[in-house]
């Protein structure tokens, strides 16, 4: 097995970037962090976030993030070592707009762009209910990475169990548009006509009847008139849904898990990883966040303290302190929390070790972001998670 | 001085449905809860929601998976996983008297594939179920279960979830499932049955997400709130007095060395770590409180996770506490 490229070989010659990862492991620190090493690096850089909730904007300090990407002044971008041929950008996936924006694209002709825009299943559809959103999500990194105006795209995927769903939405819409009920809705005598199919219609026509039925009046006519409706734009959408998905699983893609040491989310990562793998998805690398680890590198964590050593601690802080300070318990508490802290060290350890195996047998890159003393919620925070998850030595910022 | 916690305890509705994104330990509450609820004599239905089930191994790791049928746990504790599509095929039979056609048709492919497209519905099936459920009744006519709880997807399509019945109910003019989505929507906006429980951590993001969280619920979706659990609070690191411990261990000189010890730096830096987590733990505590104008139900830290039930007990009781205090 040829051994995934470190992270700055990817940073530099990779098109687009999928940090996928469970809720709540900082994915969107680490994928704003990788943009920016990027840019650092000389590249022009954007990264996307699909997040409902407006992360992105908080750890880049960009109040309005629209559908359009907004540009880091330069200013800040000289602050931050981003020489000059080298940009970020941010933006967050306004979905609804995406959306419209290719019925506007692939529409036969004004009328049908309006039919479309005014049927209510539509709207509902393009209306943030759970589904759509990967298809725009895509839809979006494809199209931006079209233009050309950034050398690299950085997708931070939606948290939790829903994350995944956008590796299969070109296949979805493909499969969709092809389905044989959207046939049958389309062309009944067409799709009657083929072999083996007339049990399956009945059936379902009876089936149907009954959603109509249940659905009210009305709703399986206004389904229709989407799907009719799309179907002039359905050439437009297959032929891009295909370019879309050659993009994601070519080799100008490469993926990141991105995970946290709790028991839990290593599980979840291990899944995730299974289901990349199991697709054709180039992962290149794991990066765990906020990991506790021992500050002095090399140095074991020691609570080996007996007797005679606390008295040498307690001597010394009654030396160092001066009277009336209780020494002593000054050093039991020291040793208390020497062994709270080396817990939280093994504990991480212990259960990133499975990942870190599989990071091992499989070639992946293999990174651990400390825990850090406070949150990172500024461009100089995101530039020293930056430098950690490159593994470069910590850089001044000023 | 914190806001009081409601008197209306958790265990005294009908339906509590439990949302927080992930990684939150919102899995955890919704065990520890069904625990405590069982313990109390209430009988108590856990439904999740999710494509994997979390719960059942949580109260007992050993034990199958329980499915849509769902299964007894322990005694007065029921667990089942609502499939979207179980619930379908059930729903579309009660309407359709011919089940095996019904099933036929919800195995073919291509009809599959038109629902896997298909926006909303699983949302409203799924609350459709919880609304079934909830109508079950003993020989007698007492309630089936006194309390449902309810594992919500992850925060941002947590209120899509729960924003679904009231969007169908405006596009679909008539028929059953416009009456369907009504009673969904009745019975998730009556706010003396059901509350809507968000669980988060005192961190930046998680604190603004749930704030935001909070708005929305009250601005668009009208479901209940009346607190917010905050988990995996930290205790403070040093005892009372020595409050400043990493400064003083920062004072002592730097060549000191201890047997079985590292030296004073790497020790000053170890606990400064551990007091500025625990100083953000307390500061994020109080901005929730501040940002959703609700009381905190604060759960303990538990460095190594969920080990067993004892571990959920304590959750339990930090959970029903104030009412446990309130009744003493």
């Amino acid at each position: 097995m040829t051994p995934a490229p470190a992270p700055h070989v990817l940073l530099d010659s990779r098109r687009v970037l999928v940090c996928v990862g469970t809720g709540g492991v900082g994915k969107t620190t680490i994928s704003a962090a990788l943009g920016l090493s990027a840019a650092r690096r000389g590249r022009r850089v954007l990264v996307l976030t699909i997040d409902p909730a407006k992360r992105l904007a908080d750890a880049l300090g960009i109040r309005e993030l629209g559908n359009e990407p907004q540009t880091l002044p330069r200013d800040v971008l000289d602050r931050l070592g981003v020489p000059p041929e080298g940009e970020l950008s941010a933006m967050m996936l306004d979905m609804k707009r995406t959306f419209d924006d290719l019925v506007e694209r692939f529409a036969e002709s004004p009328e049908a762009r309006d039919r479309i825009l005014g049927n209510p299943i539509y709207q509902h559809v393009s209306d943030a209910l759970a589904g759509s959103a990967e298809y725009s999500a895509m839809e979006k990194v494809y199209e931006l990475a079209e233009q050309k105006d950034f050398d690299l795209i950085v997708l931070d995927t939606p948290p939790s169990q829903h994350a995944l769903d956008f590796l299969e939405a070109p296949e979805r819409l493909l499969g969709f548009l092809d389905s044989r009920v959207v046939q049958l809705l389309l062309h009944p005598a067409f799709a009657a006509g083929r072999m083996g199919f007339r049990l399956f219609q009945r059936g379902a026509q009876r089936v149907l009847r009954t959603l109509e039925k249940v659905s009210g009046v009305g709703f399986l006519q206004d389904i229709s008139e989407f799907l009719l409706a799309f179907e002039g734009m359905s050439e437009g959408f297959r032929d891009r849904a295909h370019r879309v998905q050659a993009l994601l699983f070519g080799p100008e893609t490469a993926f990141l898990l991105a995970a946290g040491p709790a028991r839990e989310s290593v599980r979840h990562a291990e899944s995730f990883l299974e289901r990349l793998e199991s697709g054709r998805a180039g992962v290149a690398g794991i990066v765990v966040n906020r990991m506790h680890l021992w500050p002095d590198a090399g140095l074991e964590p020691g609570d080996g303290a007996d007797a005679a050593a606390l008295e040498k601690l307690a001597e010394a802080f009654a030396l160092s302190e001066g009277a009336g300070f209780d020494a002593r318990a000054a050093a039991e508490a020291t040793r208390a929390a020497l062994r709270g802290y080396a817990a939280l060290v093994e504990r991480d350890a212990e259960n990133v070790a499975p990942l870190r195996e599989r990071a091992r047998a499989s070639g992946y890159f293999w990174r651990c972001v400390p825990l850090l003393d406070r949150d990172v919620h500024d461009l100089d925070g995101l530039a020293h998670v930056a430098s950690l998850v490159l593994g470069e030595a910590e850089r001044e910022t000023p | 001085m914190p806001l009081p916690l409601p008197r209306r305890g958790l265990l005294e509705r009908r339906l509590v449905i439990v949302t927080g994104k992930g990684g939150t330990g919102k899995t955890s509450v919704v065990a520890a809860l069904a625990r405590a609820a069982a313990q109390a004599g209430r009988r108590v239905l856990v439904a999740e929601t999710g494509r994997e089930e979390h719960v059942p191994r949580l109260l007992d790791p050993a034990t199958p998976p329980v499915g849509y049928a769902g299964r007894e746990l322990q005694p007065g504790l029921t667990a089942m996983r609502i499939d979207p599509f179980e619930a379908l095929a059930e729903y579309l039979s009660l309407q359709l008297p011919v089940r095996g056609l019904v099933s036929r048709v919800l195995r073919n492919p291509g009809f599959r594939q038109l629902m896997e497209a298909a926006p909303g519905w699983r949302e409203l099936i799924t609350l459709g179920k919880v609304w079934h459920m909830a109508q079950g009744r003993r020989p007698g006519g007492a309630p089936e279960f006194d309390l449902l709880l309810v594992d919500a997807p992850a925060t941002g399509h947590g209120l899509t979830f729960l924003d679904v019945p009231r969007v169908v109910s405006s596009a679909v003019r008539a028929g059953p499932l416009r009456r369907n989505a009504s009673l969904v929507q009745q019975m998730i906006t009556d706010p003396d049955s059901t509350l809507l429980l968000p669980v988060a951590l005192a961190e930046e993001l998680p604190a603004r997400e749930t704030a935001e969280l909070v708005q929305r619920l009250r601005e668009e979706v009208g479901v209940a709130v009346d607190r917010v659990v905050v988990n995996a609070v930290t205790p403070p690191p040093f005892p009372p007095g020595l409050e400043d411990l990493d400064e003083r261990l920062a004072r002592l000189p730097a060549e000191l060395h201890v047997p079985g010890l590292p030296g004073p730096r790497t020790l000053a830096r170890c606990a400064a770590h551990l007091r500025s987590r625990h100083r953000l733990n307390a500061h994020y505590v109080g901005a929730i409180e501040a940002w959703t104008g609700l009381p905190i139900c604060t759960l303990p830290l538990l460095p190594q996770g969920v080990r067993g039930p004892e571990d959920l007990d304590r959750l339990g009781t930090a959970l029903l506490e104030p009412a446990a205090a309130e009744a003493a």
